[in-house]
């Protein structure tokens, strides 16, 4: 009774634990469950690993605080923000041209899951999680860029809950209010998210206000991305006419914005490189000669960017695999945001004998933080396939569709 | 109620590193730790042999700047840093979340993750230790055989520290950032 009583309240699907394995023995999904469970398996040892040893798994140092664990949030969040502006796009703004709204439902959804990974991984960076959920309320640092960030995400995710739950029970009206103020909430959250590298003076390579604008340009990029990903698997790259329709819709923004970034991360290296200022010339200088600034500019600009112009937006299949192309190039986006901004010492005497005043900070990520990482995409995985069964994501317009 | 401060007469240092002994033991350091609290850098002397540029080889002592506009006390989300009564920068590692913003913030890197509390620190000015026992000069300013640090009240006109910074020349590092650090080089 109780259980009927829920389900209608919130539209989900009865299904049994039994049924969650009741899926095509394709090799692809077999690929896809085979990779999802060493992902968290991985997880659970990484994260074994972390409350036997503490901080001393990761390769954090006093120079370089923020690792790998940092940058993977960073990528989380960032997905999660681009889910939620795609997602609007159909649900708030009623793009029906373009007919987002056989989205929608699907990326408020995955925004959800991809910011709880997110947290999933960030606690474990967070030396203590939980006095941080207690001192944020009852002592905030009101000048603090992460108390906003962190304050203004817990928020977001309520929104895009909310929001989601009125979605599901086909409240239109109220989804969109809610959708509404989870967007606005979200990108205050994630350009505070950018602020927080932003407001460093220390740290003159990212101060400025060059992050928290492109942390908005770049998470619509990804939320992108991400469309094209679970439009995907989710229509097995056999998409029917509306949805490419729509695809097309997505690549023509994904060229024009990814454009905008190329001019965006030109004109920031230019005038970092050219503008001579301390601190900051001699470290673009060096972030030009990292192989990972370049996996960035290629995977996630030049080639997705290529795709869409040679194939005129139409080759929906071809951007299918470039979008997972651009993914890795997002990923590498986030850790060079993360390294790049710890990568001149702060302090450039020698301080011990036989040795030489340090350079640059070096960091490599220890194999804990890769295990962690790569476990929080697992999570990701896992709650976004649960969600596929659980809820009914397409919206009615795509009933007919093949299932999967 | 004071406004701390420490001069540093700097050319006078000849890296004895008697600060940094004197401060792990009185403030309970872990041993080894390696620039924890206090440090003091070394500047090479430039040039070639025997060319060398002699003045250009100089002794540093450094640590926690008390700065007035503190980044790191402004970026914590917690307030776990924060400014004493006597405007010293401190961490109340009861609060401290270990979010390692302060350690990114901090342009002098100050600061260091203590492995007892798993929490951030850094320079207290002897705060929990010799000024809570009613001493007024710290560890590594009690120890220093040539004499280069001078610690007291920047608010009190006849203090040694006010009249030093009143008769020497001096400067502050990284002063273009707009910290007002409150530790001060004579020249
Ligand atoms: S020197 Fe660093 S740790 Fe000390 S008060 Fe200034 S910013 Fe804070
Ligand atoms: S590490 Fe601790 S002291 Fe530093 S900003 Fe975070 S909560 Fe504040």
């Amino acid at each position: 009774m109780e259980t009927k009583k829920f389900m209608g309240f919130l539209p989900v699907n009865a299904i049994s634990i039994k049924d969650l394995f009741a899926f095509e023995k394709s090799f692809v999904n077999l690929l896809a469950i085979a990779v999802t469970v060493v992902f968290l398996v991985m997880f659970v040892v990484g994260v074994g690993n972390y409350l036997l040893h503490g901080h001393h798994v990761f390769n954090v140092t006093r120079e370089h605080p923020w690792g790998l664990l940092i940058a993977t949030y960073v990528f989380f969040v960032v997905s999660s923000t681009g889910l939620c502006i795609v997602g609007s796009l159909g649900d708030v703004f009623k793009f029906e041209a373009l007919n987002y709204q056989l989205f929608s439902k699907r990326a408020i959804f995955g925004s959800i899951v991809t910011i709880l990974a997110g947290f999933a991984v960030i606690a474990f960076e967070i030396g203590h999680p939980v006095r941080m959920m207690i001192y944020n309320v009852v002592s905030p640092g009101l000048t603090s860029a992460i108390w906003w960030m962190g304050t203004l995400y817990g928020l977001y995710l309520t929104f895009m809950i909310i929001e989601f739950i009125f979605l599901l029970r086909h409240e239109m009206r109220r989804a969109q209010v809610f959708g509404f103020i989870g967007l606005a909430v979200g990108l205050a959250a994630h350009s505070n998210l950018g602020s927080v590298f932003g407001f460093l003076n220390a740290r003159p390579i990212s101060n400025g206000v060059y992050y928290p604008t492109y942390f908005i340009l770049t998470a619509f990029i990804t939320g992108i991305f991400i469309a094209f990903i679970m439009m995907g698997f989710r229509y097995k790259l056999d998409f029917p006419p509306e949805i490419k329709k729509m695809l097309t819709g997505l690549a023509k923004i994904q060229g024009f914005l990814l454009g905008a970034f190329l001019f965006f991360a030109g004109w920031k290296m230019l005038t970092d490189v050219y503008g001579g200022m301390p601190g900051r010339a001699d470290v673009a200088v060096h972030i030009f000669h990292s192989w990972t600034f370049w996996a960035e500019i290629v995977l996630a600009i030049l080639i997705p960017g290529l795709v869409i112009l040679l194939g005129q937006a139409k080759s929906h299949v071809l951007m299918f695999y470039a979008s997972l192309i651009g993914m890795v190039g997002v990923f590498f986006m986030r850790y060079n945001l993360v390294h790049d901004t710890q990568l001149k010492p702060l302090q450039m005497m020698k301080t011990t004998r036989y040795q030489l005043p340090p350079q640059w900070v070096e960091y490599v990520p220890s194999t804990t933080e890769i295990l962690i990482s790569l476990g929080g995409l697992g999570l990701a995985f896992v709650m976004y396939y649960i969600g596929t069964r659980l809820f009914d994501l397409d919206e009615s317009v795509t009933e007919e569709a093949p299932e999967r | 109620m004071a406004r701390y401060g420490m001069a540093l007469d700097y050319k006078n240092c000849i890296n004895c590193k008697a600060c940094e002994v004197a401060c792990k033991e009185e403030n309970g350091v872990l041993l080894g730790a390696d620039k924890h609290r206090i440090w003091v850098g070394a500047n090479a002397p430039s040039g070639e042999w025997p060319h060398l540029d002699i003045v250009s080889s100089t002794f540093m002592p450094s640590q926690c700047q008390h700065c007035e506009d503190a980044p790191c006390e402004e970026v914590c989300p917690t307030h776990a840093t924060y400014y004493d009564e006597n405007h010293v920068v401190r961490v109340n590692s009861d609060k401290c979340i270990l979010c390692s913003y302060c350690m990114n913030a901090c342009p002098y890197d100050a600061r260091y993750v203590d492995d007892r509390t798993v929490t951030v620190d850094k320079c207290t000015f002897c705060s929990d230790t010799r000024l809570a026992r009613g001493e007024t000069t710290t560890a590594c300013q009690n120890t220093c055989p040539t004499k280069v640090r001078t610690f007291g009240d920047l608010d009190d006109p006849e203090s040694e520290i006010s009249i030093l910074l009143k008769t020497r020349d001096h400067f502050s590092l990284k002063s273009h950032l707009g910290t007002h650090p409150k530790l001060y080089y004579l020249t």
